[in-house]
């Protein structure tokens, strides 16, 4: 969660803060919710903390044309195969840091943890309707990111 | 095919990435069918978002390692948090031992009297 959230370099602080947090809190925790939302909050939590600095920094403008990803080499036929590819993993991982980290976080507590929005809430502590708005304006970045990586990756390729 | 400009251009690539998640439903999801299918470039934008989807939950279906650093840390403060709730209670345990003796030492406990049910 923290890799995807903060990418490798900072994942490791954030995992360590993220143990220290849990032992200090464990008697606090009430049952109220179920573990995993409560482990995920504070995951959640200290990897926004950490990039509380960053916030609004690095979103991607939206040019005007629609942002679009160019077709795997396997063609969509074998997506698995083209999504596993390491460039393709590299761009996702480099688009996801210009993804606002609230976006970002609700991004990947939907698209990679297959949480409802609901939990989403629960764990951001945000109402259902702005869980569901950052998950939709993180997608959007993402993808404004993610096609600005793919464009970048075919230049140089096509650059030699 | 009419351009879209500014915010515009942020609610209908929302749109169009919500109906690629499959999260519209009724009305709107007809609406964004109907925009997908008159127009080209939604129809390049709902791809997109489909593929980028795809990706995604390849990435997340991966297994994360922890690395060992961390793993290692974990298992240190376990052992540390385990020592330090069985230092206390020995401690504890000691403080308390030494009161009694002080307390019996000093005859500072009230002598109870003990009744065993015999009446006055």
């Amino acid at each position: 969660m923290a890799l995807r959230i903060l990418g490798k370099d900072d994942a490791q602080d954030a995992s360590q803060e993220v143990w220290v947090r849990v032992w200090k809190n464990i008697r606090n925790f009430r049952g109220e919710s179920a573990f995993t939302t409560w482990l995920y909050r504070i995951t959640v939590n200290t990897c926004l903390s950490l990039r509380q600095k960053e916030a609004r920094r690095d979103e991607r403008e939206l040019r005007d044309e629609m942002p679009y990803l160019s077709e795997p080499t396997g063609g969509d036929a074998d997506p698995e195969a083209a999504a596993l590819n390491a460039e393709r993993r590299e761009q996702i991982e480099a688009a996801l840091v210009h993804v606002r980290a609230e976006h970002r976080a609700a991004l990947v507590l939907r698209h990679m943890e297959g949480l409802s929005y609901a939990e989403i809430a629960d764990v951001l502590q945000v109402p259902d309707g702005t869980a569901k708005g950052w998950v939709s304006r993180g997608r959007a970045a993402m993808l404004v990111a993610l096609a600005e990586q793919n464009g970048l990756h075919r230049k140089r390729e096509a650059g030699g | 095919m009419t351009p879209v400009a500014g915010v515009d251009r942020w609610e209908v690539l929302e749109k169009i990435g919500a109906y690629a998640a499959g999260e519209l439903e009724g009305e709107d999801a007809r609406e964004a069918e109907q925009q997908i299918f008159d127009r080209p470039d939604y129809r390049r934008l709902a791809e997109s978002y489909a593929r980028m989807l795809v990706m995604l939950s390849t990435l997340a279906s991966e297994e994360v390692e922890a690395p060992e650093v961390v793993i290692s840390y974990a298992i240190r403060r376990a052992y540390v948090s385990a020592f330090l709730r069985q230092a206390e209670t020995f401690i504890g345990a000691l403080g308390r031992s030494y009161l009694d003796a002080l307390i019996y030492y000093f005859g500072l406990r009230p002598v109870r009297r003990e009744s065993y049910g015999g009446g006055t």
